[in-house]
This record gives structure tokens, C-alpha cells and sequence, in this order.
């Protein structure tokens, strides 16, 4: 991408400074090497795709990039002999070509129906267009704005676990002890499991690389947590617990990642092996562990959040082995809890109001909460105890309760909050969270899970084995 | 159904194509693709072109290269394609290496530089066909990518080859050396090859060049500065050390890492200023003091730009800058030859503050801590001579006196800030106060300041500096010089025509307090001038009740007109004691020392002085004393010299005063000033206590220190006396637990 850009730039220099540019010899701007101009001007390009004849400008094939099959063929590298062909002759697919001559062109994508979408992948891949498509292919998120794009099926037999955006448009999604992974195009690649133990909870470290969280196997004491190539399902690297220098068994549960490359766990051992777990992403080494404080239970929490503004990690505790809901935020330099709360006493009086799921935000220094019925709630993070201003938007809900419900999940994404409830997802934006736009679809029953990431949402539902992909779509012609 | 009878049809079954038909196909594309890198470093070294390449690579072109490649991925034969082409490149950088290591002498840099750019141009091309492998197999696999592979080849076969390795480090290294020497290199190929290295990655540039680079230039720079150091002077030393550290930097610029600015640099202050460091500054003859003596700017001003980039460098210079300047400015307080002119004594502190504000300025970058090592250096000497605010109070005498005749408004507050800056290193400030006040009284009285302005604009200075407290008095004189003004034209007016053609007077009422004042007795005026007197006593006395008034006749002055034997007359400028004296000759034709002192009753010491002033000092002798002598005795007589003449009219007959004080009075003023100390004292600890209400002994003595610091140095004796003297009045009570605590008793 970096080449890329490098040539496109060189398009604006003065012609003499010139030396080796495809695209400005396309645009007919300069000469190649000075002192003999074997082919100088042109700026109608022929090809012969597969039998079919296509015309085009040298300025359209200059938008494919150095690092395409268009920018090495024109390369003056590749252009020395004296007389230039008339056309020039690829092998491929025309059909496939003009749609990507089209984007060229354009920087738009029209698939037309006669084509099978994984067909023009492979001729992008091809010609080294991949990425134009994938950028073309939908819009910048945007959750007032999503269309649903795909539904996918899948062949696993438990209910989905998790399902995880990658950072490029693909996702993860867990069942039981299975990890399915799809790129972007939404094929699947294979299969991923820790020694076919019970998922806890995914995430993606980067476009290549699957972290898995998984029950402890019995009887071994291995299992844990374990990073995989997402294209290959290949382990790389399995992550130890030690304790007093001894290799420890555990259970890993919710996971984290912060951007200077460290993961987090909540981590349950045989003994004293409760509380958050730090692991460098680089060296797979165990860094730190926060061993959980008496009458705290870190080791049993459900969800992790890395804060990059304060560089806290708030860890919740949701669906305890105890009797109480617990959320901190957790400050390792100098291993503090840097904020609390607890539902402790809370729960007698206001029985309806447990927190299901949390999340924070760092902008308004604010988490926010939501308890089973889709109420939203808020506590202010400055304050350094907390306790939930709950807005009680959402009581029309109550009632009408599928068979099989769902706790509500959260999610944030770029000022937008959204969270699932039984079929449908809420979107709410602005200062004062208020519903904007709610995504729903028949089949499929309660989503269990989504995710935001690459432009896309990911939506797991529970009764049927099927995901969801919405899209933003591309922007208007006008 | 269907399904059913389509899944028993053998015959589609069977006809589903193979991926691949030929078993060879892998082989025979490998070979394709093979040969195509071959022509292409072929074509590229030896100036093929591409028609040749055309023919030679078997009729292929670029899309049926690209082609190929991606076929051999498509089918399953990416590793082939990978390992193949590893292997295909070393063989051709194997054959490049020798053809480099056969390269003679200084054509080995230039052959290295060649291929090295006929490299990256293969590297390019044949990146450019292996591009699908490059974005699919290679990620998916964990294979380096082409070009980065290209390079990795380059660096183990070409850079790290035994027979390479080593001469290419010398070479640079010699290179650099006979650069250092003063002659001219091929700084572009330089350029190119150090480009490479980078190229390779920051370990090759820093582990193959910069880090024995770094230790033989430090090899370098330790034995030429021992050289150096031995034969040149110091400044010649440093104009050297500073052309190697531009020569350094100018190098790393043309054809180094911008990254190697700072190690380079730093091993040329290491070995050329900072092993040296003490033996420059202390340097014979051209060391940093001799640069100091004689404000050489430019030296200085390298050696600080030099030293400040070692470790302590400026420390260095400053420590012994502050040490050379307290050695001469003690001298200079201390010789006892300066201490008999202080006007001159003064102007000698400004001329040595003067040249080293310039040469911080000039050469120090003014530099915050210099100046404070300055300013700490005079403090500490200037109150080594516990004269020295009588000095500096004298030199503004004299300045104020007439010093600034004809001196602009500008060039006066220039002097006058001057001065100021001198007063702020005191720690003795009430005694400059006393001096001042007693100056400035001489000043007003005799009439001889030049400048209301300027005075007024001193007393501005020293109140914004001490505050108001410190200056109302001298205020109080301005205040009472005017007003006695005001009220001489009021007895003229009234008086003016009884008086008539008799002497005329001009009194000035003095606030009693406000004016440094002697206890002194008053003389006995001539009878024309004591009835004047009476006059105004009981005129102003009548518009001021409840008032006294006592003549200070030791600090008047009188014109008298007088003639002489044959006629000759003048005006003769006298103070009130001669003037007494003289009236007597009116009378008499000669007068003994006993009967004057009588007729008069001027204190005996005054009088003498007053006698002396009058009869034995040439060319103002208007009385002559029998017998002649220099001294004045008690059995003289003195007679009016008929003879006296002179070139004036007026004749101004001064007494004879030390202007500096003499002994006794020194001490007089001395204890004047303890005196005056001790109720400061008392009032500042009175103030503390009263807010802290218990404070122990060691902290009253550090807050009253600090408190007083802008007018003195509180001496802790003296504090611990007035502490109990306050004890003793009931202000202050020790506590009975614990005896170091003082209690404050409202």
C-alpha cells in the first residue's frame, strides 16, 4: 500500500525529475530515461482479457498501484524493447476484468448477478486488486445507516459462545469447544480448538492472529489460553500461568488487548491461581498477574476492557459463583483498584435492576450498565465509588419475553452505543443515549453475541445456527 | 432422488479434470521462471535488453511470467517456487561476490556499488513476477517476502562473506581516515555504499560499520588530542576540537545516519573535551583565567559552546570563574592602596562587574547560572570590607556632588543603576542608609547636589528595593528642605523691611530625626547675627507653637564681603564657625587662640581645624598666624593677612575635613547603626512570635535572619541578647518543659 501511494504521489513532480514512474508515463507527462525513449507517449492502453478487447487510459491503470500486475507490466523495467505490442494479452476471466476495470475507473463496485462473488475475489487476487475491492465492497460504519449484508450458517451443534470482529472484515465465531474463522469474503478457513475444551471467550490480536480463552482440561493441567493463525488455524503459541515458578493449570475466561501489545485474562486455578493474568503479545511471556483481593472476584469476571486513555482495565463480574455483581477498574502500575462497585445490599430492593453487561466510556468518564431488560444505566468514573443512575427508557419491553432469551450485550463504536436484546440490536447516539435505530431480522431467534469491527457488525443468534453481517453501504452516487 | 441417481453416475465421477494434467508442470514452469531470473540479472549486469530477453527467456513476457508464478501458487507448488528461488538467487549473488571480491583496490567500492544497484533492479523485477506469491503463499506461511529476502541474501552472501566483510570495513574506515587528513574522498559512493548498509537494516549499519567506526575514531581523537594538547595553547586547542566536532557533524550529514550524529559527536567531546577538560581550564598562560584577564570574547565563547556538551563542562568553567573573580575582587576590597580614594575604589568594583557582565554576555550565551555565579562572587567579596557601604554612599556623593555635570538624564539613571546593583550585594544595608543619610544632609545643606532628579530618582531605586520604611527619612530631608524655603520667603515678607541692609539669613528647619545629627554645641554668634536670629526664632516660633529650636551651628556657612589692606576685596565662602571667628578681626587687629575660643566657644577641635583652614592653607590664607607653623597651637595669634589676594572674586575657603570618616568616627558610626539594630531586631521577633506563638530557638533565629536579610545580617548573638532582653519585659517566656521553646505572652 505504502508503494502505492509513493506512485501516485509522483504523479504531481515536475516532468524532469522523473526517472521511473509508471504513472506518469501513462499520463503521458515524461519520458523513461531520458536519452532513449523507447516508448514514449502513450496513453491508450489495449488488452486482449481471454479473447475480449478492452481499452482503457494509462491514468485508470495508474489508480491500480505499483503493487499491482498493472503497475509491474508498466514499469519501465519491464518496457525496454523498442517496439511496444498493440495489445497486450491476459489469460483471464473478460467478464471479470470489466468489473474490475470498472472499479478502476470508477472506485466503485458493481458486482453484476452472473457473477459469483468469489469468483471476482479470485480474479482481484489475481491481478493484485484485492484490496480495492475489499475497500469498495462497503461503506464506513456507520450503525444508523447498516443494511444486513449476508447471513452465514453454520454447521456447529452447540449454541454460539462469542462471535468477534477482525480488524479487516472478517470474523471468529465460537461454540462450545469450536472456533469458526472467516476472512472478509466469508470464507471460511479451518477450524480452530484448544484441545477441544470449553471457548471462553475470543479476540483477534491482529488481521492474522486468534486468541482463544479456554477451560481448563481436567486431569492435565494444560489448556488455559493460547494465541492461532486465523488463515491457517495453525497454534502458535500456548500461554502459561506460573505461579511461585511452577507451570499452573487454569481456566481462562474473559479476555483484553491494549494497544502496547499486552493480553489480559481473568484467569481460575487449582489455588491461589485467581485474578488477571498480563501476557506480552510479542514474547508470549506471562508479565504480571493481579491476584484477586479477598471478597473480590476478578478470576470469575465475564468481561474485559482495556481503557487506553487512563490505561486501566475494567474488569466485570456479572454471572459470579457468589451471590454479587462486582466492577473495577484495575490500575497495574502500582496494582490498585482505581474505582469500584458492587451490587452488595443493592439487589434486595431493586431486584429487577441486576447489571448484565458493562461497558465504559472513556469520553464522558462514564461506564455504562444494562440489566435484563434492556434498561440502560450509567455511574460517573470520577467519583470513585460507584452507583447506577439507571434511565428507565425501556420498560415496554417487559412482558413479551422470548422462549429463549438473551442477557443484553453492549457495545461501543466511535460515539455509538449499541446494545442486543432478544432479536434485535439498539443503537443510541448522542450526549443523552437516546435510541436512533434498531436492527432486527425474523429468523434466527435471540442474539447472544455481536461485534463491531471492519466496518461491519457481526450478529450471533442463539436458536439457529446462523450469523449476521451488517454493512454500511457504500455512500449515494450523488 | 435425483441426488441419488446423479451420485451413481460413474461417468461424471470420473471425467472431474485433475488440477494438474502434466506430472512435469512444476518442473517445467520452475524452469521457466528460472531462467527468467537468470536473463534478468544477466540482462541487467551486462546490458542485455529486454528484446534479448525476450528471445533468450524462450518467447515469455511479463504476463506469462506473472502468469506461471501464479499458477505454480494456484497449484499447490508455492514452496517449490520459494525454495527455488532462494536457491537461484544465492547461486547468482555466490557469483557476484567473487566477481566483487576480485574487484583491485579502489575499484572495490565502485564494483560493490554496482551490483548492489544492479541487485535491488533484479530484486524489483523479479519481485514483480513472483508478486502473487509474494501477497498470498508468503503471508499464509510465514516466509520472509521477496524483497526483504533479497536483502537478507545480499547481507549473508555478499556483506558477510568472509572475503568481504572485512575489507569493505576497512576500506570505509581508511577512507574516513585519509578524510580526516584533510583530503578528498568519493563522498557520493561513500554515500551509496553507507546507504546500503542501512538498507540492510539498522543492525548491519551498526554492528558492520558504526561501531567500529565509533572505536577507532575514539582511537583517533584520544591520540591526536594528546598531541594536541601537548603543543598547542588553549585556545589553538579548542578552535581544534571545535573544527573535528563540525568536520564529524558535516560527515554524518553527507553520507552517515542521521543517528550517528550523536554517538560521533559524543566520542569527540569525550576524548577532546572531557579527558581534557581540567587541563585546558587550568592551562599556563592561555588557560581560562588568562582568557578571562584579557575578555577574550571569542575563545571564551568556544570553550563555553564546547563544554557545555560534556558532562560538568560548564560547571568547570563556572567554578573556576566564580573562584578567580572572588580572588581578585578580595584583593581589590582588601588593598589598602584603593581603600584611600573610594570614589575610585568604587568605580573599580563597577569596571570589574562591567567586564564580566560583557564577557557573559558576549561569550556566555548569558548564561542564568553565570550570572548568578557573578552576582553570588560580589556579594561574597564586596562585604568583605565591612567599609564598603560607606564607599559605595560616597561615590554616589561625589557623583550626585558633581560627578554628573553635563551628563545626560540617561547616563545618569546608567550610573545610578549601577550603583544600585553594587547596593543590592550588601548585606549591610542599614549602613549604607546611615552614610547615605549623612551624605545626602551635606549634600542639601551646603547646597551642593547637582540634581534634584537624580536624587529623587536614587531614593525611587532604594525604596523599590527596601520599601518604604528605608527611605521615609530620607524623604523627611527632602520634605524639610523645602518647607524651610516656604518659610524663609514667609519671614522676608513679613520681616523683610525692619531688616534692611543688615546680613542676610537662611535658616533651615530640620526635623529633629530625620537628619543625622551630632550632639554638638552651640557657638556663640557674632551680635549682628545672633539678633537675626532671635528674629526668626520668634517669628517662626510664633507661626509654629509648641515647637524648639536649636541652632546647628557646626553645619551652616556664611558669604562674607571683605577688604583687604590695599583695597582688594572678596567674597569669601566660609562655614559658620570661620565666620564667627573672622567677624572677630572686625574688631581687633589680633587675636590670640585663647581669646577667640573664648570670644566664640567653637569646640576646641573644631576650632583648630577651622584656624588651620584659615590661616595655613596657601592661597586662602586671609588670616596670619604667629608664630608660622602648619599646626595650630594654643599660645597662637592670629592677625587678618592685608596681603591675602587671589585670581576670584569669590573665594570658597573649605575646612579641612577627611572626607572619608576617621577612626572614631567610624566607630561612632558603627555603633550607631548596632544601636539602631536592636529595636529592628526586637520588632521582628516580636512580629514572628506573635504569629507562630511558640517557635523554638534555632527557628526564631532563621526566620528573624531571613526577615531582616534585606537591610543586614542579623548577628545571632545580638538576636539571642534582644530574645532575652524581650524575656526580661514580659514579651516572651521560655516554656517549662522545654527550655529551647519560647512561648509569645499577649
Amino acid at each position: 500500500m505504502c508503494k502505492q501511494l509513493d506512485r501516485l504521489v509522483v504523479l504531481d513532480l515536475p516532468p524532469g525529475q522523473v526517472t521511473r514512474a509508471l504513472a506518469a508515463d501513462f499520463a503521458g507527462v515524461a519520458f523513461v530515461r531520458g536519452t532513449q525513449p523507447p516508448f514514449t507517449i502513450f496513453k491508450r492502453v489495449k488488452f486482449n482479457i481471454g479473447g475480449k478487447i478492452f481499452e482503457t487510459t494509462a491514468t485508470t491503470l495508474a489508480n491500480a498501484g505499483r503493487n499491482s500486475l498493472f503497475g509491474a507490466m508498466f514499469d519501465d523495467n519491464w518496457n525496454l524493447q523498442t517496439d511496444r505490442p498493440d495489445e497486450y494479452f491476459i489469460d483471464r476471466n473478460p467478464d471479470c476484468f470489466a468489473v474490475l476495470l470498472d472499479l478502476l475507473r470508477s472506485g466503485e463496485l458493481y458486482i453484476p448477478s452472473n457473477i459469483p462473488e468469489k469468483l471476482l475475489y479470485r480474479e482481484a487476487l489475481f491481478y493484485g486488486l484485492l484490496d480495492h475491492v475489499r475497500s469498495a465492497k462497503w461503506g464506513q460504519f456507520d450503525g444508523n445507516r447498516l443494511g444486513l449484508s449476508r447471513s452465514v450458517t453454520g454447521r456447529a451443534p452447540d449454541d454460539g459462545t462469542a462471535i468477534r470482529a477482525g480488524p479487516d472484515g472478517g470474523c471468529c465465531v465460537a461454540h462450545g469447544s469450536m472456533v469458526h474463522v472467516y476472512d472478509w469474503m466469508l470464507e471460511e478457513h479451518p477450524p480452530i480448538n484448544l484441545d477441544y475444551q470449553r471457548v471462553n471467550d475470543i479476540g483477534w490480536i491482529d488481521s492474522d492472529g486468534i486468541v482463544i480463552g479456554a477451560c481448563e482440561r481436567l486431569g492435565r493441567g494444560d489448556s488455559g489460553m493460547a494465541l492461532f493463525n486465523a488463515s491457517t488455524g495453525e497454534l502458535r503459541h500456548r500461554f502459561h500461568v506460573t505461579h511461585e515458578n511452577q507451570v499452573k493449570s487454569y481456566t481462562a475466561g474473559a479476555l483484553s488487548f491494549s494497544s502496547d501489545y499486552k493480553i489480559f485474562s481473568s484467569c481460575k486455578g487449582r489455588s491461589n491461581e485467581y485474578g488477571i493474568g498480563v501476557w506480552d503479545q510479542a514474547t508470549g511471556q506471562q508479565i504480571d498477574f493481579y491476584y484477586e483481593p479477598a471478597g473480590w472476584s476478578l478470576g470469575d469476571a465475564d468481561k474485559l476492557q482495556w481503557l487506553h486513555g487512563t490505561n486501566c482495565l475494567l474488569v466485570a463480574t456479572l454471572f459470579p459463583r457468589k451471590d454479587n455483581c462486582y466492577i473495577s477498574l484495575l490500575d497495574f502500575r502500582d496494582k490498585s483498584m482505581v474505582w469500584t462497585w458492587s451490587d452488595i445490599g443493592a439487589l434486595e430492593t431493586v431486584d429487577e435492576k441486576r447489571v448484565r453487561d458493562a461497558i465504559a466510556m472513556e469520553d464522558t468518564n462514564s461506564i455504562c450498565v444494562v440489566n435484563e431488560y434492556e434498561d440502560l444505566g450509567f455511574m460517573d468514573l470520577r467519583s470513585s465509588v460507584g452507583s447506577v443512575r439507571w434511565s428507565s427508557r425501556s420498560r415496554l419491553m417487559k412482558g413479551k419475553m422470548p422462549d429463549e432469551p438473551c442477557y443484553p450485550k453492549l457495545a461501543l463504536h466511535e460515539g455509538q452505543l449499541f446494545s442486543s436484546m432478544n432479536d434485535s440490536i439498539s443503537v443510541f447516539c448522542g450526549p443523552d443515549w437516546v435510541l436512533t435505530s434498531r436492527l432486527r431480522r425474523s429468523y434466527g431467534g435471540s442474539i447472544c453475541d455481536f461485534s463491531i469491527g471492519g466496518d461491519r457488525l457481526f450478529a450471533l443468534h442463539s436458536e439457529e445456527n446462523v450469523f449476521d453481517i451488517w454493512e454500511t453501504p457504500p455512500p449515494p452516487i450523488i | 432422488m435425483s441426488n441419488n441417481q446423479k451420485k451413481r453416475n460413474f461417468q461424471i465421477e470420473a471425467f472431474k479434470p485433475k488440477e494438474v494434467v502434466d506430472p512435469k508442470y512444476a518442473e517445467k514452469t520452475w524452469k521457466i521462471l528460472e531462467n527468467a531470473i537468470h536473463e534478468i540479472y544477466n540482462h541487467i549486469a551486462g546490458g542485455l535488453n529486454l528484446e534479448e530477453l525476450y528471445h533468450n527467456a524462450g518467447g515469455l513476457n511479463f504476463e506469462e511470467l506473472y502468469r506461471n508464478a501464479y499458477n505454480m501458487v494456484l497449484h499447490k507448488f508455492g514452496e517449490k517456487l520459494y525454495s527455488g528461488l532462494v536457491s537461484t538467487m544465492t547461486l547468482h549473488l555466490k557469483e557476484i561476490s567473487k566477481s566483487i571480491e576480485a574487484a583491485q583496490g579502489g575499484l572495490f567500492l565502485e564494483e560493490l556499488n554496482r551490483k548492489w544497484t544492479d541487485h535491488n533492479k533484479a530484486l524489483q523485477m523479479i519481485r514483480d513476477i513472483l508478486m502473487y506469491m509474494d501477497r498470498t503463499f508468503i503471508p499464509s506461511n510465514h516466509k520472509t517476502p521477496v524483497h526483504e529476502l533479497g536483502l537478507n541474501l545480499w547481507r549473508d552472501n555478499i556483506i558477510h562473506s568472509s572475503k568481504i566483510q572485512m575489507r569493505l570495513l576497512n576500506t570505509l574506515l581508511e577512507l574516513i581516515l585519509i578524510e580526516r587528513t584533510g583530503e578528498v574522498i568519493n563522498r557520493g559512493l561513500m554515500r551509496n555504499i553507507i546507504k546500503m548498509l542501512m538498507d540492510l537494516g539498522p543492525s548491519v549499519y551498526q554492528e558492520d560499520f558504526e561501531k567500529p567506526f565509533l572505536e577507532v575514531s575514539a582511537d583517533f581523537y584520544r591520540v591526536e588530542s594528546q598531541k594536541f594538547i601537548e603543543s598547542c595553547d588553549c585556545g589553538d586547542y579548542l578552535k581544534k576540537a571545535e573544527r573535528r566536532l563540525n568536520e564529524e557533524i558535516e560527515r554524518v550529514s553527507h553520507y552517515l545516519d542521521a543517528k550517528s550524529e550523536a554517538k560521533i559527536t559524543n566520542v569527540v567531546e569525550k576524548e577532546m573535551i572531557a579527558n581534557h577538560m581540567l587541563r585546558l581550564v587550568h592551562m599556563e598562560n592561555s588557560g581560562l583565567v588568562n582568557m578571562l584577564l584579557d575578555d577574550k570574547y571569542e575563545d571564551l565563547g568556544r570553550m563555553y559552546n564546547l563544554f557545555r556538551r560534556v558532562p560538568n563542562g560548564l560547571s568547570t568553567i563556572r567554578d573556576v570563574m566564580t573562584s578567580h573573580i572572588r580572588d581578585t575582587g578580595k584583593q581589590l576590597v582588601t588593598d589598602p592602596e584603593r581603600l584611600k580614594d573610594p570614589v575610585e575604589f568604587v568605580q573599580c568594583l563597577l569596571d570589574e562587574k562591567d567586564k564580566y557582565d560583557k564577557i557573559i554576555s558576549l561569550a556566555f550565551n548569558n548564561d542564568k547560572t553565570f550570572q548568578n555565579a557573578l552576582n553570588s562572587s560580589f556579594e561574597f567579596f564586596i562585604n568583605l570590607n565591612s567599609r564598603s557601604p560607606e564607599f559605595i554612599s560616597l561615590f554616589v556623593d561625589d557623583k550626585l556632588r558633581k560627578g554628573l555635570k553635563g551628563v545626560s538624564e540617561e547616563d545618569v539613571e546608567i550610573v545610578l543603576d549601577k550603583v544600585m546593583m553594587l547596593f543590592r550585594y550588601l548585606q549591610e544595608k542599614d549602613v549604607f542608609e546611615k552614610y547615605y543619610k549623612q551624605h545626602l544632609a551635606k549634600r542639601l545643606l551646603s547646597g551642593k547636589t547637582v540634581s534634584d532628579d537624580a536624587e529623587r530618582s536614587l531614593i525611587v531605586k532604594l525604596k523599590t528595593e527596601c520599601g518604604y520604611q528605608f527611605t521615609s527619612k530620607l524623604e523627611g530631608m527632602f520634605t524639610d528642605m523645602k518647607t524651610s524655603q516656604d518659610t524663609m520667603q514667609g519671614f522676608y515678607t513679613s520681616h523683610g523691611a525692619e531688616l534692611g541692609d543688615g546680613p542676610t539669613l537662611a535658616v533651615q528647619v530640620l526635623t529633629t530625626g530625620s537628619w543625622p545629627t551630632q550632639p554638638s554645641v552651640t557657638c556663640n554668634l557674632p551680635a549682628e547675627m545672633s539678633a537675626l536670629c532671635e528674629k526668626f526664632r520668634s517669628y517662626y516660633l510664633g507661626t509654629h507653637t509648641g515647637r524648639r529650636l536649636s541652632w546647628q551651628t557646626n553645619m551652616g556657612t556664611a558669604d562674607l564681603k571683605a577688604t583687604f589692606g590695599k583695597g582688594q576685596k572678596h567674597e569669601l565662602n566660609v562655614s559658620t564657625y570661620q565666620m564667627c571667628v573672622l567677624m572677630l578681626f572686625n574688631n581687633a587687629e589680633r587675636l590670640s587662640y585663647k581669646e577667640i575660643e573664648q570670644a566664640t566657644e567653637i569646640p576646641s577641635p573644631d576650632l583648630k581645624r577651622c584656624l588651620q583652614s584659615l590661616a595655613c592653607v596657601k592661597g586662602k590664607n586671609v588670616l596670619r598666624k604667629e608664630p608660622m607653623s602648619k599646626d595650630i597651637g594654643e599660645d597662637d595669634v592670629f592677625l587678618v593677612n592685608d596681603k591675602f589676594t587671589s585670581k576670584f572674586y569669590k573665594v570658597k575657603i573649605g575646612t579641612v575635613v577627611a572626607q572619608k570618616e576617621s577612626e572614631p568616627e567610624k566607630q561612632e558610626t558603627r555603633q550607631r547603626v548596632e544601636e539602631d539594630r536592636k529595636p529592628q531586631i526586637e520588632a521582628a521577633i516580636v512580629r514572628i512570635m506573635k504569629s507562630r506563638r511558640v517557635l523554638d530557638h534555632n527557628n526564631i533565629i532563621a526566620e528573624v535572619t531571613k526577615q531582616l536579610q534585606s537591610r543586614f545580617l542579623a548577628n545571632p548573638g545580638e538576636i539571642k541578647k534582644r530574645i532575652e532582653s524581650l524575656i526580661e519585659r514580659d514579651f516572651l517566656e521560655r516554656d517549662n518543659a522545654d527550655r529551647r521553646l519560647y512561648r509569645y505572652l499577649a
